[in-house]
């Protein structure tokens, strides 16, 4: 067996999970059930509530793939894209960006945690019981 | 009024903070333009473009702190430095907004204290680079309006569709600006050498603007209503020739307030293959002794991304009232006939009437770096027609029948 086998293996296992691993977006306990439109309104600023209830969004910085991933299954965009939408909203005094959490953990954390918030987490790291609002 | 300003900012500030105690989300950002320009000529344009170059065109660096208190609740203040409004000599810092937003729920915003006005489809974000792709937003048209601040309230009612979002803003507030004015071979306060001087004037405005917009098109109507006045002095005064000795003279009395009446159109669409065209038109009448405020402006661009460039096209127009412009040159024509020693004080009454009438022809291009940082460099022709109050024309002489050529290279950035 050549002995770099099992790392291309181990490579070609890794990026097929990672494509396995769709991105869901969570919210807090109550938040009902959405749709693909009305979190692109969410996440461009347009609305601030979902079904009559305030929510706040929460992003995961610039650059990470979960971010990229949702950015493509949700908005209909790229990073590109949604920054120069967010750079223009802002500076027109129309709004900041939603709010950036480090990590997939702290997202999970916060929007258990915090009445309103919504996020997204690939669907491998949502707790059991977790209240998914939008799934592919 | 600097005062006044300062307090707004500080007011937002401390209703910010009166708010109820929650975790507030600061968030920081930052903006600047180091811009060049140079022309071929030997007298200034648009205030500093000569032959010798200048950075005081386009060069500004603003920061922006945003406070949200909750979904509904936040606060903006924007500072920057620029090139002074009542100076050309010297530069500016000033609060550029400070405001307190509340937003009830998904359809309403309620913006109050320093706010940018929504007249064309970029003058709320004009010192922001980073948001647009030429390297100067055309002058013929975004310098229309008097003021594109005041501190007061804005009203915002958004209705989601489909496919466009349609978005009615009303707004009414107050501030302080400063009208330019170039004397070619003298001020009004100074008989011996030319310059500029500013006007202090008090702006009350008021507008409505019907706003539809998707995430590539974007269609707007406004229409404003002005007053502008001068502090503690009459204005509006027009001119009036006296025979003998065959000159003419400022009006004394006037007004206390003139009405400024504006109307602002706007589209932005994308069209097939990457290209987008923009087009925007303004009017504006100011029945002041300065006639050729009174005027329209228009322009049409076409641009095309491809990667990371964005080469673009356009062309662009401003024009006085016919009446504005045959005055001018009436009383210019006036200075080349008395004698020598009255001249400048009929090409100071000439210069008074504040003619438009040029057009611009540009080629630039936009290099994105980064989806936050861009390059852009641009050539454009100017060609004045009768006259144009924004070449300072060269004592003897005037403003007429020029052709300006500028390069403009400019780097700007967002973080």
């Amino acid at each position: 067996m050549k002995p770099w086998l099992p790392l291309l293996l181990l490579l070609l296992l890794g990026q097929a999970g990672a494509a396995g691993d769709d991105v869901v977006v969570i919210g807090n306990s109550g938040l009902p059930k959405t749709d693909k439109i009305t979190l692109q309104r969410l996440y461009t600023g347009r609305i601030v509530s979902i079904g009559q209830q305030t929510v706040m969004p929460v992003n995961l910085p610039a650059g990470s793939p979960v971010r990229d991933d949702f950015l493509q299954m949700v908005m209909d965009q790229n990073e590109e894209q949604y920054t120069g939408y967010w750079l223009v909203r802002r500076y027109v005094g129309k709004g900041s960006p939603p709010k950036e959490l480090g990590s997939v953990d702290e997202v999970v954390k916060h929007v258990i945690a915090t009445p309103g918030a919504v996020g997204y987490v690939p669907v491998s790291k949502v707790p059991p019981g977790t209240n998914v609002i939008y799934r592919r | 009024m600097q005062k006044r300003l300062l307090n707004t900012a500080l007011l937002t500030l401390l209703a910010a903070m009166a708010m109820p105690a929650q975790a507030v989300d600061l968030t920081w950002s930052g903006f600047g333009t180091f811009g060049y320009a140079r022309s071929d000529q030997s007298f200034n344009y648009q205030r500093f473009i000569d032959n010798g170059g200048t950075v005081k065109r386009d060069t500004v660096v603003g920061a922006q702190v945003d406070a949200r208190f909750s979904q509904e609740w936040s606060a903006t203040v924007q500072a920057k430095a620029a090139p002074s409004d009542h100076s050309d000599s010297q530069w500016q810092a000033s609060v550029a907004w400070a405001f307190l937003s509340w937003r009830p729920n998904d359809d309403w915003l309620i913006r109050a204290g320093k706010i940018r006005l929504p007249l064309m489809l970029n003058t709320e974000n004009s010192d922001v680079g980073a948001t647009y792709d030429m390297a100067r937003l055309p002058l013929e048209v975004y310098s229309i309006a008097p003021t594109t601040d005041v501190v007061g309230v804005s009203i915002s009612k958004t209705w989601l569709g489909d496919s466009f979002d349609l978005v009615a803003e009303a707004y009414t507030g107050e501030t302080s600006t400063y009208w330019r004015y170039y004397g070619r071979d003298r001020t009004i306060d100074n008989a011996n050498s030319p310059g500029s001087w500013f006007l202090p004037i008090d702006m009350k405005s008021s507008g409505l603007v019907l706003t539809a917009r998707s995430l590539e098109n974007t269609f707007r109507v406004g229409y404003h209503e002005g007053e502008a006045s001068r502090p503690g002095e009459k204005t509006g005064a027009g001119f009036e020739y006296l025979n003998p000795p065959g000159l003419y003279r400022l009006l004394p009395g006037g007004v206390d307030k003139l009405r400024v009446p504006i109307l602002t159109l706007g589209a932005s669409v994308m069209l097939p293959a990457d290209f987008r065209l923009t087009s925007e038109y303004a009017k504006a009448k100011i029945e002041s002794a300065s006639r050729g405020l009174s005027r329209w402006g228009a322009y049409v661009a076409l641009m095309k991304r491809m990667g990371a460039w964005t080469p673009y096209v356009y062309y662009a127009k401003t024009k006085s009232t016919d009446g504005a412009l045959g005055l001018y040159q009436q009383i210019n024509a006036n200075a080349g006939a008395v004698p020598a020693p009255l001249r400048s004080s009929q090409t100071l009454m000439a210069d008074l009437t504040s003619p438009y009438d040029q057009s611009t022809v540009a080629l630039g291009t936009s290099f994105w770096v980064t989806s936050k940082s861009v390059i852009k460099a641009e050539l454009s022709q100017v060609r004045t027609g009768i006259a144009s109050s924004f070449v300072d024309a060269p004592a003897g002489s005037d403003s007429g029948n020029r052709h300006i050529n500028i390069f403009s290279l400019s780097y700007s950035f967002s973080f």
